[in-house]
């Protein structure tokens, strides 16, 4: 029996008839009577029954471009910071608007669904006035309702707001922030080009603070060129100083086709090395978990309670909608990246008008592409893979093949398996087959990188997984059999 | 005088060898021997086709007019580059085979690889027609000149293809020996004017590249008399480049070649001299009749494996096939007979009229080509096993002096370990997978076939050095190694560089004399596994390109050798393991290891990378473990990106070889080829 039990872990579940599906809770947190079946040449039609909750808006107004940005932004120029009357922003947000309005609804079959998060990214979208802030909102209300305890997330760089304009955003409903201050130093900052000085961070937390915003980030870069370590432990001192309820640090990336992308190479002087950058990522894990902010996700770290709700939506591979310029939405399983040039994507929004493109789709999903997004996804955060609903949705056989190629893993530290009540497994114990067994109490009910150190190599133990779901040949006739 | 001496005692050691290869190939697989085949390629076909119908215009050739007495057969011979395949060119054109101008040069070389390289790989046979004017016995008796049918076999110069040199002998009366003006008598022209010394050939020394500021023929000649004992006033003078001394050349061929010496009244004897696998009209053979005659329609049979087949299609390559119907005494053409595989053409069979087979004496055949190295070879990607198989399968049909046995390895999967007469022809093995089946592979390092000899008496041939055991229950009581005789030719003041190379190499000198005042001619047993991989390199290198070198294969002798072990994180990399000299395991497991630092990447754990005699640890390097590797930000949009980046890492872990939890770059078992 123990035997069976070990290899393929299938044959003990298969006498219970369970229809592969695509798990809607990969999808969204609420159940639905409507469980498609996967067809047979790995694609679905499933998730078309959800409504996105969740609308993430660009808006890509900057003074002046970052040395290592690759967004897509429009640089209105170093002095700009009222905008009021500005041309481009005013009629930026009448094509934002007409988008939305274009938009199809996604129509649930049981309710509707008003919106839960709105995330105003960018570009800056401080720059943009109040007034016009209000008028995205209103259209977003108007075409899919805005619950009244959704989160409303809004991109704030130093420099470009005061009291006065941080009260408007909270009175139209902005609440969380989202501040961009990256470094501490007066001279990294100028380096990577940011249009703020260290003045004017200092003045940025002051405001979010007087003005009471409860809910507030500071965001961080590490391995910036020529920081120092003692730069980069003064800037997580500081930030843990002003106390927000959020930390995101980001690691420098060095894109193609920036100044920096140009200037430099990763991993050689003036950047740090792979050996200080791992270092830059460790220390970020202990002070700020020091300071008890939970490391929730790989860039991301929060006060109990304080999670990002917008990139949860992200993280669980739940469906969004997205308006804007090189805005990229998921809805009915299509990942739909909108033009990166304004006017092409000017051009988009009248076919949008006119009905000769769809941002949506209702075509096939392909099983394997969900399989890879929900364990790229999920393994980014602290909570790990579900491996219940990831059995459900995907069939046991790729359940145990992940086990198998992590195992090595957990006894190197890199991974952490974790029980029921997500008490991390014992190395000792990860042969036990037991734990393999769904049934048992014992199981193994998640996986999840340890931390830092499988974060810090978290491309190297997910593209494990890939090689994993991309050699996964047998879910056909596993769904099959279990039909 | 002295020198003639030399040639027949070579002869005579040389007997000895060939009682040795018999010996040997007993112990290698019947494969080898039995599918000896020529390479077809479809571009080559092409040009058979096309050419075929331009000359269907062309009246039929009558061979009848060609009894024995008109027809004359000969190689051409000599050191690599001499120059053998442009005189080829220059005879076709004289004799108005192909047209002047028109054409690649080295018109005969029709490998890819031939042509990328600029060597001769494969033989090529050509029938030409020519009339012979000059000839003062025809013209004196106040005949009518003659014509003449003339069939020239072009052969590679180099060592590792010295066999297609044999072969075509078999088919000849005589040879061109050609060599260069200007470096005169190399290695592989003592080689090749042995081996046509005893096949009995007539030999015309041909002094080629006279055009050369730097020729010397007078030098070139009293060479060839100190050395060969050949009569310098029957040297031939010609520039293949400009023309120059051509018209002497096929006059020299008719007068002093012997017609080819077969009864043209007895039953049919034909020797196969080759075939090769065509995809359109399939096995087409090579033939050389010896006696009697070959019709179309006419049943045959083959010595070797009594299958008997129809004679469908019959003629000569001229240059390309071109039917005749009819093969008469002494004619060398094709024949294609509805063989299924080239496997049924045996090369060296003979074939008989199947109603006269009974009471018929085969041919001598030809001795097996003897494989000096063998290495594994891998699909670069797994899952590729199929389409290498194929590939193999093909290419075997063209190029049967490969040898070819199914492997397994834990390290690189399913492939096979195959035998090759030589590095150069394991290099072009591997490209003609490549270039003409798509076939990306995985090589191991070659290694020569060591003998093990255990205290039970038992023996094992080692072709592949994982086949070892590392630590075996028996005790090794005696190891022995292939040895070579080698041939080097140099100028003068290289003599000490050279010497110091080959004791280095473990080299034992048997001869030392000088070709002329400035050449030395030596002549060195050497463990084959020393000359294998880079030692014509360094030869050369050290001799500033100067050197020529040759050689045969000789005895087994007993050796100190050790097998080397490498080993990832503990665990031996079968696909990595050597056989070395005792006195080399320290340098060459130091180096290995060092490479291989070099190319494996840094992995989520440390990896030690160890060289190990048995248990004994000898060298040992660290690959200290990655960091980082983390992309910090993913939101939304970028997703789809992040995703893309994954995959890539993805498929370039799939390349990868896996050998327990460290994973092996393709690059790595390239690299190591490189250390010998
Ligand atoms: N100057 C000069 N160059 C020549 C002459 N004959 C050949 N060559 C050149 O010598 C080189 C080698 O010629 P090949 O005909 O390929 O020599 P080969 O003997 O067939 O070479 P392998 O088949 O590789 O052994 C080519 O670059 C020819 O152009 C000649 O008479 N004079
Ligand atoms: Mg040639």
């Amino acid at each position: 029996m123990l035997k069976s039990a070990f290899t393929p872990i299938y044959w003990v579940l298969s006498p219970k008839p369970k229809s592969p599906k695509i798990s809607q809770h990969f999808i969204t947190n609420t159940f639905s009577n409507s469980t498609p079946h996967v067809r047979q040449n790995s694609s679905s039609k499933q998730n078309l029954t959800i409504t996105p909750s969740s609308a993430y808006i660009h808006l890509p107004f900057c003074r002046k471009r970052c040395h290592y940005c690759d967004f897509p932004i429009v640089a209105l120029g170093s002095a700009s910071t009222q905008t009021h009357d500005d041309p481009r922003v005013i009629n930026y947000i009448q094509w934002l608007c007409r988008e939305i309005n274009a938009t199809k609804v996604e129509e649930n079959l049981d309710s509707e669904t008003p919106l839960q998060t709105v995330f105003f990214g960018g570009g800056t979208p401080s720059l943009v006035p109040p007034s016009m802030v209000s008028s995205v909102l209103e259209t977003l209300k108007m075409k899919f309702g805005l619950s009244e305890s959704a989160e409303i997330s809004m991109e704030m760089d130093p420099g470009t707001f005061d009291y006065r304009k941080m009260q408007d955003m909270m009175l139209l409903g902005v609440n969380r922030v989202s501040l961009g201050v990256q470094a501490f130093q007066e001279k990294l900052l100028k380096s990577c080009g940011r249009a703020h000085g260290l003045e004017e961070v200092h003045e940025a937390i002051d405001i979010v603070k007087k003005c009471g915003v409860e809910n507030w980030s500071i965001d961080l870069i590490a391995s910036l060129p020529h920081q120092t370590s003692d730069m980069w432990e003064e800037s997580l001192r500081l930030a843990i100083e002003a106390q927000p309820t959020h930390v995101s640090v980001y690691d420098l990336q060095i894109e193609q086709g920036t100044k920096f992308g140009r200037l430099y190479a990763p991993g050689e002087f003036p950047l740090p090395s792979e050996t200080q950058s791992a270092d830059f990522y460790k220390m970020a894990s202990r002070m700020l978990c020091d300071a008890s902010y939970n490391h929730y996700e790989i860039s991301s770290y929060c006060k109990k309670g304080y999670e990002c709700r917008h990139n949860f939506t992200y993280w669980k591979n739940k469906p969004f909608y997205a308006f804007g310029l090189g805005s990229t939405s998921f809805v009915g399983g299509l990942r739909f990246a909108r033009p990166r040039k304004l006017n092409e994507y000017m051009k988009f929004v009248e076919n949008l008008e006119n009905g000769s493109v769809n941002s949506s789709s209702d075509d096939d999903v392909n099983t394997k592409d969900t399989a890879l997004d929900v364990v790229m996804l999920s393994l980014r955060t602290a909570r790990g893979l579900d491996l219940k609903r990831f059995q459900e949705s995907f069939g046991s056989s790729l359940v145990y093949s992940l086990f198998e190629v992590y195992k090595p893993y957990v006894e190197s530290g890199h991974m952490v398996f974790l029980d029921v009540q997500r008490r991390a497994i014992r190395i000792e114990d990860i042969n036990n087959s037991l734990l393999y067994d769904i049934n048992s109490e014992r199981r193994v009910a998640y996986m999840r990188l340890s931390d830092p150190n499988g974060f810090l190599l978290s491309n190297e133990l997910i593209a494990l997984a890939f090689g994993v779901i991309d050699s996964w040949k047998d879910y056909p006739s596993a769904l099959q059999e279990a039909t | 005088m002295g020198y003639l001496r030399k040639a027949s005692k070579t002869l005579n050691q040389s007997n000895c060898i060939s009682l040795l290869f018999n010996f040997n190939f007993n112990l290698t697989p019947l494969t080898s021997r039995i599918t000896h085949q020529r390479f077809s390629l479809t571009r080559a076909l092409f040009c058979t086709q096309s050419r075929q119908n331009s000359t269907k215009e062309k009246p039929i050739i009558d061979l009848s007019q060609y009894p024995p007495e008109l027809v004359r057969n000969f190689s051409i011979i000599a050191h690599v580059d001499h120059g053998k395949s442009t005189l080829a060119d220059r005879l076709l054109e004289l004799t108005g085979t192909i047209k002047k101008g028109l054409g690649q040069p080295q018109y005969l070389d029709k490998l890819q690889v031939e042509r990328e390289r600029g060597i001769t790989v494969k033989a090529q046979t050509a029938t030409m027609f020519y009339k012979n004017i000059i000839n003062g016995v025809d013209c004196s008796d106040g005949k009518e000149p003659h014509n003449y049918l003339l069939n020239l076999i072009d052969t590679p110069g180099h060592v590792d293809f010295s066999y297609e040199v044999s072969r075509s002998l078999a088919a000849c009366q005589g040879v061109l020996l050609v060599v260069d003006a200007a470096q005169g008598v190399q290695a592989q022209t003592v080689a090749n004017f042995y081996l046509a010394f005893e096949s009995n050939l007539s030999i015309i020394p041909v002094i080629n590249k006279i055009d050369q500021p730097t020729a010397d023929p007078d030098r070139v000649k009293s060479q060839l008399k100190s050395m060969f004992d050949l009569d310098p006033s029957d040297a031939l003078l010609t520039s293949a480049k400009t023309g120059m001394g051509l018209e002497h050349v096929l006059p020299a061929v008719i007068e002093r070649i012997p017609p080819p010496p077969g009864k043209s009244d007895s039953s049919l004897r034909m020797l196969l001299l080759d075939s090769y696998f065509d995809e359109y009209r399939g096995v087409i053979c090579h033939v050389a009749v010896v006696d009697g005659a070959l019709r179309k329609g006419d049943k045959i049979s083959s010595a070797a494996t009594g299958k008997s087949y129809e004679a469908l299609d019959i003629g000569i390559m001229h240059p390309e096939l071109t039917p005749t119907g009819i093969l008469f005494t002494g004619q060398v053409g094709y024949v294609i007979s509805g063989m299924r595989s080239t496997k049924e053409a045996r090369i060296g069979d003979t074939i008989y009229h199947s109603r006269s087979a009974m009471d018929m004496e085969p041919l001598p055949g030809f001795k097996a080509a003897k494989h000096m190295v063998f290495s594994g070879l891998f699909p670069a990607d797994g899952s590729d096993f199929e389409l290498l198989n194929h590939a193999i399968e093909k290419l075997t049909c063209n190029d049967a002096s490969v040898s070819v046995a199914k492997e397994t390895s834990t390290a690189l999967g399913l492939g096979f370990r195959c035998g090759f007469l030589g590095l150069l022809h394991m290099d072009v093995f591997h490209q003609r997978l490549e270039q003409e089946y798509g076939a990306h592979i995985i090589s191991t390092v070659p290694t020569v076939p060591y003998i093990y000899e255990y205290a039970d008496g038992s023996k094992l041939e080692v072709q592949n050095p994982a086949a070892l055991p590392s630590n075996p229950k028996q005790r090794v009581v005696a190891c022995w190694e292939p040895t070579v005789i080698a041939t080097i030719v140099i100028p003068s003041e290289y003599v000490g560089a050279v010497i110091t190379l080959v004791s280095e190499r473990r080299g034992e000198q048997l001869e030392y004399s000088f070709i002329d005042s400035q050449r030395v001619f030596m002549k060195y047993r050497l463990p084959l596994r020393e000359i294998v991989i880079d030692f014509y390199n360094e030869l050369k290198s050290i001799t500033s390109g100067y050197a020529s070198f040759d050689y045969e294969d000789s005895d087994y002798q007993a050796s100190d050798l050790v097998k080397l072990d490498i080993l990832l994180n503990g665990q031996p990399v079968d696909a990595m393991a050597t056989i070395v000299h005792n006195s080399k395991a320290y340098r060459v497991g130091r180096e290995l290891v060092e490479k291989l630092k070099k190319v494996i990447d840094r992995q989520m754990f440390e990896i030690s990378v160890q060289a190990a005699i048995g248990s004994k640890i000898i060298a040992r390097e660290t690959i200290t473990a990655m960091r980082k590797n983390v992309l910090a930000k993913c939101y939304g949009g970028d997703i789809t990106r992040k995703r893309k980046l994954l995959e890539k890492q993805k498929e370039g872990k799939k390349r990868m070889k896996r050998v327990g939890s460290v994973d092996i770059p393709q690059e790595a078992f390239h690299e190591l080829l490189k250390v010998s």
